[in-house]
């Protein structure tokens, strides 16, 4: 058997080892995705109901479900719009991490206020609470399960 | 615009899923017809003669030797000018079996059948075919020994002349090809060298004799009566008639014709057996229409049509060569067996109406009654030869048709037709000094004013078969004419060489 | 997604380590080579039948670094962007096009004009990747997508129909349009634009296609202000066969189009009853229209044409068979025919066979499972999308990838009717790479994760300054 032969079937062997490797790895990957989000059954964590609301967007007593990550804001991008003048783009953030609730004011021009308190950067916020943004006002509540 | 709130999205997630599990199936499928391709036809594709792969090969490698079964060698390669090879042949009566292999025209014949063999590209088994793999030429061109007998070939094509026609001769006891003739011949040298090829092949194409055309295995001819000996195959072994039995109205019938259905079938051209009824002995001797029509009658479509089968009709026979269909009847009527009525029946029973044959398929009808009812399966190749050694070819069963006693029987009846008192007057020519010669002879009439197919089919020696023959001479007149001497001569040629 | 461009405030460069993706790179930066070895070789051997002109050792060397360098440079990109998104696409898509590059490297270079074969498809498999960069990296918002559907759809029919009237023909379709020395082919552009158009218009319509229906006996169909729309791009894809000949582009169109309905509306009968107006609609035109007869009958036997119409169609099945399970060997297989490969077409419509032969079944298997993986991270980006639009948008985007992959796969496997349409990322051509390549980049865009989750704070009243800001 000649040399060169073998010396080129154990490179052609390894191409397509190293090509199922790929796969095997990616496969890993996506293995561990799934558990990940199997973990998060994409359950409700919370709402946030709105008790004011002048420019009637969103309408008072309007419920969102809250995810684990929430934008508030008057940009089309954010998770929930608010009409509001005194609203800026991406106002503020609502976030879940380990089993509270916080609230990040995301560098908003009017500020974000908890029960009247304006929050600086990042705030606790409990079940109850009721936060402010422009002349919004919303009330953070249980999930509806 | 508000976009609609996160998570609550019903049937949004399970909807994908679904559609990820519908591609998953989808690429699975895709996966499944890979492996089908690349797996199951693997082996047949890749050895096809016209695979990218074989014809390349075939224009660099030196293809391997064909040698008949005494080791002469029948087609070799030589070299030309620039060192590339071109096919050489032993002689043109081998056209029609080898065929050719030339650069400009690929190739034809077993030449053709056995082109990845021949060019090396696929090994005489699997292993040898995976070692291969690992080595530096992969290329393993195996020489190819052929059951032929050149000079039988070549006395087959002299014997013929100039007319068109073709020769069968096979070993009943193992399937074994030993002339498989057909004219007219062609140079297939001329085709293989380069520097004729082209004025050849073109000259081939236009000639109306068709010399391309292989008639042993391909042509379809009218077989008249030599048919009868498929009609006694389905009447005797279906049980449908016995070798004793007589129909009352045959005798009467020689002189007036048998009505069947409004048509009248008319005998004649055997001597006057007065008012004997004959037997099925009897009826084969002289090659009698009326018995057999009615034989064919008592038999039924279905079960001619079935027996037949057995032997080979109605399909391509499993030859290494390409073999034309062989058939008892068109099809598409109603009357049991595909046919129209009792008269295209009765007809058909001895070798008129719609049959047409291969003398591929004549030969190994006969086989199967010089075999006591086995009929073996027919082949060219003995042993192919490359690096790892040589494989042999082993006689193989086809299928098991008759008892034997019933297939000595008809035996008995070809004995009878070629030897007998009255027989012989059908079939001179066809006696060999030495030889027990068996037999039967067909004049095919084909309507109109041109002359009838020439048929002969026989083996010998009687006893204990050692070779089987089918001739047909297109248009060459009565049987007895032309095909039955060819048998006899050749049936000559053959003792000669067996040295019987 | 926050305001993109350069210059707002919130832009901040934040780079953020992408593990896997660097591993999975590097995986694929240590297969390539291997690769390219096993080829040259091949070559340094002279058992390969199919020698390139001018192929050297070293200059496939220089090629695949290149494109390994491109690679990590996108890595790089994506890095300094800072957003946490997919990290599987870039490094499958890059062992795509690497396997591409290597194809194309061995083939006779002849095959495309200009720069030869493998140099072209560098710089356009270069660009794409470049482009999967920049959009991953720089794409923040999606509103230019979804605010303006009807614009969109209105540019893409302009486009076809100037296509149709002003293009040129190539081998019988009508599919390339030139403008000055630029030759393309705008129904890979069309496809996207189809996909904006349908994630903008399913999900702005969609609690009315879900509530409503029209009841025909037992059948629901779409309720039928919403079936018009449907019809017409039914009758679309049937104006595109007859009149570019480009069955493949119409049937992606359509088997896309219905499976975006599906996801959108969960009913199988919306899906049923589009298969049977795809089966009436493709009878129709077997009866009518010459070519897709001769499709049709080249798929159902073609090795009765096998020297006539049936020939690409056979040359690729024989050699999927002489590829056998492992393969031939890169460079080793497709013996030429009169110094071309035996398969015409081969670099475009049948790169799926050519590797099939090199790469035996384990590497078609393997293939198969890279362009699954595509599949199945953009259906995942979709289903953790932040609402319907941008869900349906991920979705058709990797449908455009994954469906497109199967026809022609399937086609070059006989398994369907054989239609001209590139495997994305293999095949070669500037047109296919750099639309698949913006698929791709959209798809990173859309996958973004947003804001991180953040640190527990480690007193009751006194919280760290968040490392984190911004998109969400």
């Amino acid at each position: 058997m000649d040399g060169t032969v073998i010396a080129i079937w154990v490179l052609r062997l390894l191409f397509l080892a190293g090509l199922y490797a790929f796969l095997w790895a990616v496969v890993r990957v996506l293995l561990r995705d799934l558990r990940a989000a199997a973990r998060e059954p994409g359950a409700e964590l919370g709402r946030l109901v709105v008790v004011a609301s002048p420019s009637g967007e969103p309408a008072v007593g309007a419920g969102f479900s809250l995810d684990a990550v929430t934008t508030l804001g008057r940009d089309v991008n954010a998770t929930i719009l608010l009409d509001d003048e005194f609203v800026s783009g991406l106002h503020a953030a609502l976030t879940y991490r380990g089993r509270t609730w916080y609230v990040e004011d995301l560098g908003s021009t009017n500020g974000t206020f908890v029960n009247g308190s304006p929050v600086e950067e990042i705030a606790l916020v409990a079940f109850g609470d009721e936060l402010q943004l422009g002349n919004v006002r919303l009330r953070l509540e249980r999930a509806r399960r | 615009m508000t976009p609609a709130p996160p998570g609550r999205r019903p049937g949004i997630g399970i909807a994908l899923g679904r559609v990820a599990v519908a591609l998953t199936v989808a690429f699975g499928a895709l996966a499944a017809g890979a492996g089908y391709w690349q797996v199951i036809r693997s082996g047949e594709l890749s050895s096809a003669p016209d695979d990218a792969a074989v014809i390349a090969a075939g224009r660099h490698v030196v293809r391997g030797e064909i040698t008949d079964r005494d080791g002469q060698r029948l087609a070799w390669s030589l070299l030309d000018a620039n060192g590339e090879p071109y096919r050489k042949y032993l002689s043109s009566s081998l056209s029609g079996v080898l065929g050719y292999a030339s650069r400009a025209f690929g190739s034809a014949g077993l030449e053709r059948a056995y082109d990845a063999q021949l060019t090396g590209v696929t090994s005489a088994d699997p292993v040898q075919d995976l070692v291969k793999k690992f080595r530096a030429d992969p290329s393993d061109p195996q020489a190819i020994q052929t059951t032929l007998v050149a000079q039988l070939q070549e006395a087959a094509v002299r014997a013929l002349g100039a007319d068109r026609g073709a020769v069968v001769m096979l070993d009943p006891r193992t399937g074994e090809v030993l002339v498989l003739a057909s004219t007219p011949v062609f140079d297939a040298s001329a085709v293989a060298n380069p520097d004729t090829a082209m004025r050849t092949f073109e000259s081939l194409q236009g000639d109306l004799a068709k010399p391309l055309l292989p008639r042993a295995t391909q042509g379809r001819y009218v077989p008249g009566s030599v048919f009868k000996i498929v009609t006694a195959i389905a009447a005797l072994g279906s049980g449908a008639v016995s070798a004793d039995t007589t129909f009352a109205e045959q005798p009467s019938a020689e002189k007036d014709g048998l009505l069947v259905s409004g048509y009248r079938v008319r005998d004649g051209h055997h001597p006057a057996t007065g008012s004997k009824a004959l037997d099925f002995v009897g009826a084969t001797e002289v090659s009698c229409n009326i018995w057999y029509a009615l034989a064919g009658l008592e038999t039924g479509g279905d079960a001619l049509v079935e027996w037949s089968g057995k032997l080979g009709f109605g399909e391509p026979i499993p030859f290494d060569l390409r073999t034309a269909v062989s058939q008892v009847t068109g099809g598409g009527g109603s009357f049991g067996g595909g046919f129209k009525d009792a008269v295209e029946l009765a007809n058909a029973a001895y070798g008129q109406a719609e049959t047409v044959v291969t003398p591929l398929q004549m030969a190994l009808v006969t086989s199967t009654v010089a075999n006591d009812g086995v009929l073996m399966r027919p082949h060219l190749v003995q042993a192919l030869t490359g690096q790892a050694g040589t494989r042999t070819v082993d006689p193989e069963v086809w299928r098991r048709v008759l008892p034997p006693e019933i297939a000595r029987e008809i035996a008995l009846a070809m004995r009878q037709a070629v030897g007998g008192r009255l027989g012989r007057q059908f079939t001179t020519g066809a006696q060999v000094k030495g030889l027990t010669v068996a037999g039967k002879s067909g004049t095919a009439e084909l309507g109109g004013t041109g002359e009838p197919n020439s048929w002969f089919i026989g083996f010998a020696p009687a006893e204990d078969p050692e070779i089987v023959i089918a001739v047909v001479v297109e248009q060459g007149g009565r049987g007895a004419e032309r095909a039955a001497p060819i048998g006899g001569d050749l049936l000559a040629a053959w003792k000669a060489w067996a040295g019987r | 997604m926050s305001l993109a461009l350069a210059g707002m405030p919130h832009l901040r460069l934040r780079p953020r380590l992408r593990r896997r993706e660097l591993g999975l790179l590097v995986i694929v930066a240590l297969a390539l080579p291997l690769g390219s070895a096993s080829l040259a070789a091949t070559r340094a051997l002279g058992a390969g039948t199919n020698q390139p002109a001018g192929g050297l050792l070293l200059a496939d060397g220089v090629a695949l670094a290149w494109y390994l360098g491109g690679l990590f440079v996108a890595h790089l990109v994506l890095v300094l962007s800072g957003r946490r998104t997919d990290q599987v696409l870039l490094p499958t898509v890059g062992l795509l096009g690497g396997i591409s590059l290597l194809l194309m490297e061995r083939l006779p270079q002849g095959l495309a004009g200009g720069l030869g074969l493998g140099r072209t498809q560098l710089v356009w498999l270069l660009v794409s990747i470049g482009l999967i960069a920049v959009i991953g990296a720089l794409v923040r918002s999606d509103a230019w997508l979804r605010l303006y559907k009807y614009s969109w759809a209105a540019f893409g029919v302009g486009l076809l129909l100037v296509t149709f009237a002003f293009g040129h023909d190539v081998n019988g379709q009508r599919l390339t349009l030139s403008v000055g020395p630029v030759t393309g082919q705008p129904s890979e552009l069309l496809k996207v634009i189809l996909v904006v158009f349908l994630a903008g218009y399913l999900s702005e319509n969609r609690p009315l296609l879900i509530d409503e229906s029209t009841r025909l006996g037992p059948l629901r169909l779409p309720p039928l202000p919403y079936l018009a729309p449907m019809i017409a791009m039914w009758a679309l894809a049937l104006s595109i066969v007859v009149v570019q000949r480009d069955l493949g582009a119409a049937l992606l169109f359509f088997v896309v189009f219905l499976l975006l309905l599906y996801v959108v509306t969960a009913r199988v009968s919306f899906v049923v009853l589009g298969l049977v107006a795809l089966l009436a609609g493709g009878a129709l035109l077997y009866e009518l229209v010459p070519h897709v007869r001769v499709r049709v009958d080249i798929w159902l036997d073609p090795f009765a044409t096998a020297s006539g119409s049936g020939y690409q169609v056979v040359q690729a099945l024989h050699a999927f068979a002489r590829g056998g399970i492992l393969g031939t060997g890169l460079g080793a297989g497709l013996p030429t025919i009169g110094g071309a490969p035996p398969i015409p077409a081969l670099h475009t419509d049948f790169p799926f066979a050519a590797l099939g032969e090199e790469l035996g079944l384990v590497g078609i298997m393997g293939i198969l499972g890279l362009y699954l993986v595509v599949i199945e991270r953009g259906l995942r980006i979709a289903a953790s999308a932040v609402d319907d639009f941008r869900a349906i948008l991920a979705a058709g985007l990797s449908l455009v990838i994954g469906v497109q992959a199967f026809i022609i796969a399937a086609g070059n496997l006989k398994l369907i009717p054989l239609t001209g349409i590139t495997l994305p990322f293999i095949s070669y051509g500037g047109s296919s790479l750099l639309t698949n390549g913006l698929v791709v980049g959209l798809l990173i865009a859309l996958s973004d994760r947003g804001v991180e989750v953040p640190r527990a704070p480690s007193e009751p009243h006194g919280f760290g300054r968040l490392r984190d800001r911004g998109a969400a």
